[in-house]
This record gives C-alpha cells, structure tokens and sequence, in this order.
C-alpha cells in the first residue's frame, strides 16, 4: 500500500508539474462543462436560418414568418426566386427553404404544397429542421384544416336545427291532420247515427183520422152515461147525495169539455179554464174546438213535409258521409305520409346526432401527437449531461491512461523502476489510481460547476459520481493498454483519441445508435461509453435506484477487472521487451550523440 | 567473498550472437572495469551480471545470500534487487522531481526504515556536493550534478553492488574524474563495483580488475597488473618542446646503445639495448649539452596501449 501511494504520489507530482498536462487534466473539463454548461442550459429552439420564399408575402405569410420568429429562428426572406434561397443552402447562409404557395387558403378542393429544400449532407440538421418546421407547418395545415372543417360543421349544424324545425312542424301537422281525420269520422260516425227514418205506423195519418172518427162517439156515450147516473143519484135517496152528485157532475163536464174539444164544441172553454190535462193542452192551446180538426190536418201535414225532410236529409246525411269517409281516408293517408316524412327527418336528426365529433379541431386533427417527457421538463443541459460526463470521463481517463503510462515509458526512470524491489501490478495499480484521483478531482469539479446549472438533480449527483468512477476505471484501463500497445507519445495519445472518437460514434451521442448497421449495433450495446451514458442517464433523469442499474453497474465492473488483468499479464509478458526496447533506444542516442561530439572535435 | 560468476555466458539476440564464452568472477570490494569498443557488448555484459538480461548460455550465479549458495541472477533478481544498483548509461531518474525527492522516492520504494534512509541521503548529499541543490528540480541541475544525482539515487538503498554503464559519458575531464573519485569513496564503503566505460585513463585509476571485451568476448579479465604484464614495454619516449632541435636530440641518442629510434613529430619512441644504460647516458649529455626535455615516459604500458594491441591484434 505504501508502495502504491508513493508512486500515485509521484505520478501526481509529475502531471501537476507539467504544466501542459496540468492544464489539460485539470482544466479542460472544467472549461468544457462550463462552456458546454452555458451553451445547452436553455430550452429555445435552435438557431436556424429559414429562407421563406412566397410568391406574395402577404398577411398569412407574415404571421407564418413571426411564428417562427418566436420560436428564434432567424427568417429570411426570398422574393424574387426560390433558387436563391436553394444557392445560400449550398453556401451555408440558410439553413434550409420554405417555398410557400401563393396563398395558404383553401378554396378548392385541390391540396396547397409548402415545399422544403434542405441539404441531406447535415443529415442532423435535416433532422432537426423536419421535426421543428414539419412540426410548425403541421399546426399551420391543422389551422386551415379546422377552418374547412368548422365550415362544413356549421353547415351541418345548420342543417340539423333546421330538420328539427321541420319536424317540430311535421309532427304539428300530423297531429292536426290526425285530429281532423278523427273529427271527420266523429262527425261520419254522428251522422251514420242520426236516425231519420220515418216509422209509418207511428206517423200514419190515417190514425189522426180514425182518432177523429172514434173519438167523439165514445166521449159522447160516457156523457150520456154520466148523466143517468146523476138522475140516479138524484132519485135515489141517499143521504149523501150531495158529494157524489157533485163528483159526476164534475165527470159530467169534464167529458163535456172533452166532447168540445174532439167535436169542435165548446171544449175551448174548458181547455183555457185548466181543467184538462197538461199533456192535452200543449197540442191544443191555440186550437179552437174546430181547430183540433185543423191541427190534426195541419198536424198531419207537417208530418207528411218533416218526413219528405227527414228523408230528404238522411240523403244529404248519407253523401256526406260518403264524403266524410273519403276524406277520412285521405286525411289517414295524410297523417301516414307525415309519420314517414317525420320518421325520415327524425332519423336524418338521429343521424347527425351520432356524429360525435362536432369539434373542427377534433375533426381536422383526429390524432394529436404529444410528445410527453417521462423525465421532468428541463433544459437541453440535463438531457446532454449524461452524455457530457461520460465524455468528458472517458477522454479524461483515456487519455490520462494513456499519457501516464507512456510518461512511465518514455520516463528516463524507467530503467531504474525495473530494479526496484516491487510487483508489476503495483505499477499499473498505481497508474491507475493516479487516473482515479485525478478523474475523482475532476468529477468533482464537473459536478460542483454543474451544480449551478443543475440545481433540480443535487440529490443524483452523488450516485453520478460513483458511477462516473467506474466508468473512468474502464476506460483508464482502456487507455493503459493503449500505452503499453503503442511506442511514442504522439501514437499513444492519437490511438486514445481514436479509441474516444470510435466508442463515442457508435455511442447514439453523434447520430442515433438506430441508424447504425444492425451487426454494429448488436456490438454497440457492450460500448461502455453506452452502458455508463444509460446508467448515468437513468440515475441522472430517473432517479433509479440500484436495483435498476445493477447489471450495467456489474458489466461495468467486469470490464475494469478484465481489463486489469489483461494488462497486468501483458505488463508481465512484455515489461521486460519494453525495457530492453527502451536501453536500445537510449544507448543508441548516446552513441549519435557521441559520435556528434567527436565530429564536432 | 565471491559475488557474482559468470560461466560460459553467451548471449545472443535472435540470430545475432552478442558475447559467447565469457567466464568472470566478480568479488565483494572488487572495482571491474569492462572496456570495450562501442558495439563490443559491453552493456549486455552489465545487463547480463545485473540479471537484467538471461544468458542464451551458461549461466551467471549470484552468491548474495551466503546460507543459499550460488543461484541464477536472472530467475531470483526480484529477490535481490535490494542489494543492487544500477546506474545507467543515460540518467535514470524523474527530471520533474528535486533532488530530494528523487532520493526520497527511490529509496522509500526500497522500504528502508525512516532514519537509515535518511542518512543514507544526507551521506549522498554530502558526497556528491548536492545539499544545496536539494530542492532544485532535477532537470534544471548540470550534467554533472545530474550524473551525481543518478548515481546517488542509485546507491540510496546502499547495494552490495553497484553496475555502471558509462558513468563519465557526456561530462568534461573534470568532472569525469570528480565522478571516478566519488566512485572510488563508494567502493571504499564497501560497495562493489562494475563499471563500463571506453575513458580507459580514468578506469586504470580506478579498477583493480579488468574485462577486456571485443567481437563478443573477453579477451582479457582478472587483476589490471596481470593483463599488464604481457604487455610491459621494452622502450621509452621522450617529449620535446616546439622549436627545439629534435635533430640534435636524435643524433646524441644515435651514439647509445640503442635498437631503433622512432620519429612522432614532437615525440621519440626508443628503443634501447640496455634501457638503464641508454637512459642514464641521455640525461648525462642533455645536461652538458644544456638541452630541455619536455618530457620523459618511461611508464609501464597504459590500459588504452594494452587495449590498442589486443584489439588491432585481433
């Protein structure tokens, strides 16, 4: 342990008093994550230069051109031609062209084209410039799209509030027809029910006559018997004789009064003093006792006339049931075309009540797309971080790796270093501890200087930290072996460079890992700049916890065992030609130098 | 006490064979020096008795642990690494650390107790003068402070045995005998030493044992005398000053009992019959004739002669 200490000691005294190595080690990254820190840490939009062509930039076009304004990209206009535009493509001054039609209203039914020129050789700004302008267009289209749609809506709507009025009528109108149809068969089924017969025997006049010719013989024999039995009465010697003299004498006017009335005598007398009948006196009130005759003959005539009218209406009353009828019928027919006409208007109301979708918004845009952030909404910065650690580590570790081993190597007490009474793996164990300890500086640094820029994902950094030392390990062994691969410092730090740039490519960082040959991709997940972004960026974004990274944290650990072993085996296999490589290397320098010398003399 | 053995230690690389056939014992207290030409395999000597490198053949044994008897450099070198030390042909050490750090770190990865460490530093930092330059860092020090602080770092951990690949390579006369001095302290504190260099001079001062090594094997090795000894010379030189009558000279040593005499510009190789006599009688008619000598070898031959020959021999 001393040992190790003593030279990770000596290893950092050396960084440190290089001063290039000091500044590269210790103050690289911090400028990095600043500079990187105060570039990303916003959420605008990109700074894109969109040339706008449009044959007329009328006031559509402008408020088109001002939306994007807001979202800071730069416009510039293009009146004349839309290969103006195309040739500052090519020359870098735009970064992409919008060639807008004549006039963004749809009047007809043929579709508008917003044509857009971009150059595939910025494959990524291609990108960004589909998914940012495409996305704004898009909104412009559902814009236009919801104006038609609202249109045709209103229309719609129109419509059905009119089929509603309509019914609302058609329903009145059946009801009205129906109640006439069933005040005609009322009056039909009255009519039908009116009796207008005349019975020829009760309304005979013949009875009239025989009444007439009956009727006086008979009142007239009662009179004669009524007076034999007041001279009987009167010749008897009955004690009260009296009152039953005066009943007969009272039967004895009365049939008297009868005999007037029927005969034509002086019934009228009797008639008016109220000594008849009720029922006698409303027929013969006018009558004079040779009025009854007359009445009855009268009587008979107005029979004969009300049965002529009788008859003569049960005629009428039957052609106009007929016609009530016929009427009826049609009235029904009526009422049965509305209950159709209304079903009908009833199902096209029913129909366009179905039409859930009354929204133009909803109509022209069906289907929204919403992005939604499964991380909290932040700046461009916390979704880069990750990825910049793991940079930032992995050039740091790699290079330290490398530079430190080759400054072993290259050290003029390399030699002595062999005779000195340690393990081989102290050294490369030390080597990499120095990596450590400067990464853990710098990490720090990174960190604290994120930490003005972070201030939502303090609690993450910590478990950021642990991992970024793990990874660094992986990598500093990575760059170990690059050392002790290579010769000289240049090819060294060249081959740890190259190493960066190819895990960093296949890494998704650059261009989306997706986009990469299958074969490569399947290689690219063992990438341990993929696997610490992923750990990072779980921990970072989504608070994971260990059990979530723990076999990434596992693949990790693997890597920096074997690598450790690797090298410590090839170290062992190989220290040996290093050194007699480097004695060569020196004596013969001594010798140029020598002979130097004695040519010089 | 015997450290390290070489026995019939070759090595090659590939097809291409660097040394065959070399057998060296090295000895606690011993200061080696192998010398060779560049491209001779002297640094894969050293690496080979670091136990850096495995010998292709033989075998190169270490004796550190007494109680363990010989075992092979190579296979148990982490488990002696502590009493070794190597010094590089090139500096070996952190040029962004001080100096003091520089020690520190190399000998606190050695595991020395807190204080023994410390002295050891202030001892290094005394001897190589580089106290007040302790928190400097390495790179902004001179090459020589920097050969001095390559060298203490290597010795930090007080190793049995200190290997040196061209330890005054790079660095002015000065200073290359300031390193061969503090060197010479070092093997003084019991440090055994292993020292490759082509400053032949410099390691004759230093050495008490030799390798020569050429075309892949070592010629000569063992004591500096008993490589001399078949090369002891049978002439002298003498030096003149410019503007002095060499023709004088050459015509007073024609009148002594000499063999050849041999023109170099300013200096005369002789070869005598009876070197006293001729040398004797030179001195006699310099002075009566009030003649200046600037200079007059008569020295056994140098290791640089000794190597001259065996490698043009060879």
């Amino acid at each position: 342990m001393k040992s190790l200490w003593l030279l990770t000691k000596k290893n950092l005294k050396l960084l440190v008093r290089s001063k290039m190595s000091a500044l590269v080690v210790f103050f690289a990254p911090l400028f990095i994550i600043l500079l990187l820190g105060l570039s990303y840490n916003t959420s605008s939009n990109y700074g894109l230069n969109i040339g706008i062509y449009a044959p007329e930039f009328t006031g559509e076009v402008e408020s088109l051109m001002s939306s994007l304004q807001e979202q800071e990209f730069k416009i510039v206009k293009y009146e004349t031609s839309v290969d103006d535009c195309v040739k500052d493509i090519k020359g870098g001054y735009v970064h992409t062209c919008v060639s807008l039609p004549e006039s963004l209203a749809v009047e007809s039914n043929e579709q508008k084209e917003v044509l857009f020129y971009v150059d595939p050789s910025k494959i990524n700004l291609v990108w960004v410039v589909q998914d940012t302008l495409g996305e704004k267009f898009n909104l412009k289209s559902q814009e236009i799209s919801k104006g038609l749609s609202g249109g045709l809506l209103s229309a719609v709507s129109d419509t059905k509030s009119k089929l509603e009025e309509q019914r609302t009528q058609l329903s009145s109108a059946k009801e009205k027809s129906a109640a006439a149809s069933s005040a005609a068969q009322e009056i039909n089924q009255q009519l039908t029910a009116l009796d207008l017969t005349v019975p020829a025997s009760t309304y005979d006049p013949q009875l009239i006559v025989t009444f007439k010719d009956t009727a006086s013989p008979r009142i007239k024999s009662s009179l004669s018997d009524v007076k034999e039995a007041i001279e009987t009465v009167e010749a008897s010697g009955l004690e009260d004789k009296t009152a039953i003299l005066g009943s007969l004498g009272e039967v004895e006017d009365t049939l008297k009064s009868l005999d007037t009335l029927v005969s034509g005598g002086a019934g009228g007398a009797a008639a008016s003093s109220g000594n008849t009948s009720n029922n006698q006196t409303t027929v013969t009130s006018t009558a004079s006792p040779s009025g009854f005759l007359s009445a009855l003959v009268l009587l008979e005539e107005e029979l004969l006339n009300t049965k002529v009218k009788l008859t003569a209406a049960a005629t009428a009353v039957g052609s106009t049931s007929s016609s009530l009828s016929s009427t009826t019928q049609n009235l029904q027919e009526s009422v049965s075309a509305l209950e159709v006409a209304q079903q009908k208007v009833t199902d096209m109301k029913a129909s366009l009540d179905a039409q859930k979708v009354t929204d133009a918004k909803v109509l022209s845009a069906p289907l929204v797309t919403k992005i939604e952030s499964v991380s909290q909404e932040s700046s461009y910065l916390n979704y880069m971080f990750p990825a910049l650690l793991v940079l930032v580590v992995m050039f740091t570790s790699l290079l330290l790796g490398t530079t430190l081993v080759m400054m072993e190597k290259n050290s003029p007490a390399f030699f002595r270093n062999y005779f000195l009474p340690l393990r081989k793996g102290t050294f490369v164990i030390s080597t990499y501890l120095t990596t450590l300890v400067i990464t853990l500086v710098q990490v720090l640094v990174i960190l604290a200087v994120s930490a003005v820029f972070l201030k939502d994902n303090l609690a993450q950094l910590l478990p950021v930290a642990g991992v970024l030392l793990l990874s660094s390990s992986v990598f500093s062994f990575m760059g170990m072996g690059i050392g002790y691969a290579f010769k000289s410092e240049e090819t060294g730090t060249l081959a740890s460079i190259s190493t960066g740039s190819l895990l960093l490519f296949v890494s998704g960082v650059v261009l989306p890992i997706e986009t990469i040959s299958p074969a490569i991709r399947s290689i690219a997940s063992f990438n341990p700049f993929v696997i610490s972004e992923s750990v990072i960026r779980e921990i970072f974004l989504f608070n994971a916890g260990i059990s979530g990274i723990w076999p990434e944290l596992v693949t990790l650990a693997g890597y920096t065992m074997g690598l450790f072993v690797i090298i410590v085996v090839a170290e062992y296999l190989v220290h040996q030609h290093f050194i007699s490589g480097f004695m060569k290397h020196r004596h013969l320098k001594h010798r140029q130098q020598e002979k130097r010398d004695k040519n010089n003399v | 006490m015997k450290l390290i053995e070489l026995r019939g230690v070759g090595k090659s690389f590939g097809k291409n064979g660097i040394l065959q056939d070399v057998n060296i014992i090295i000895e606690e207290g011993d200061i080696w020096g192998i010398i060779g030409r560049s491209g001779s395999g002297k640094t894969t000597l050293l690496n080979l008795i670091a136990g850096f490198l495995e010998p292709s053949s033989g075998e190169v044994l270490h004796s550190f642990k007494v109680t363990e008897g010989p075992k092979s450099m190579h296979a148990n070198l982490h488990r002696i690494k502590d009493q070794i030390g190597y010094a590089p042909q090139h500096n070996s050490f952190y040029p962004k650390l001080t100096v003091m750090e520089n020690l520190l770190h190399f000998g606190q990865l050695y595991n020395l107790p807190k204080e023994t460490l410390q002295n050891n530093i202030k001892g290094l930092l005394q001897a190589t003068e580089l106290a007040i330059h302790q928190n400097k860092l390495a790179e902004h020090l001179s090459g020589g402070m920097q050969k001095r602080l390559d060298l203490a770092c290597s010795l930090v951990h007080k190793p049995r045995i200190l290997v040196l690949d061209e330890p005054t390579a790079d660095l002015d006369s000065v200073l290359q005998k300031d390193i061969m001095n503090f060197l010479a302290q070092v093997n003084k504190q019991g440090v055994t030493l292993i020292i490759a260099s082509h400053h032949l001079d410099l390691m004759e001062k230093v050495c008490n044992k030799v390798a020569i090594v050429h075309q892949g094997r070592v010629h000569s090795n063992g004591y500096l005398e008993e490589i001399r000894k078949p090369f002891l010379k049978d002439n002298f030189t003498i030096s003149l000053s410019p503007g002095e009558n060499k023709e004088r000279f050459i015509s007073i040593l024609k009148t002594l009992p000499v063999d050849k005499i041999i023109d170099r510009q300013q200096h005369l190789i002789i070869h005598p019959k009876n070197i006293l006599k001729t040398i004797t009688g030179l001195l006699t008619m310099i002075q009566d004739e009030n003649l200046y000598l600037h200079d007059l070898d008569i020295r056994r031959p140098s290791l640089d002669e000794i190597f001259e020959t065996i490698t043009q021999e060879k």
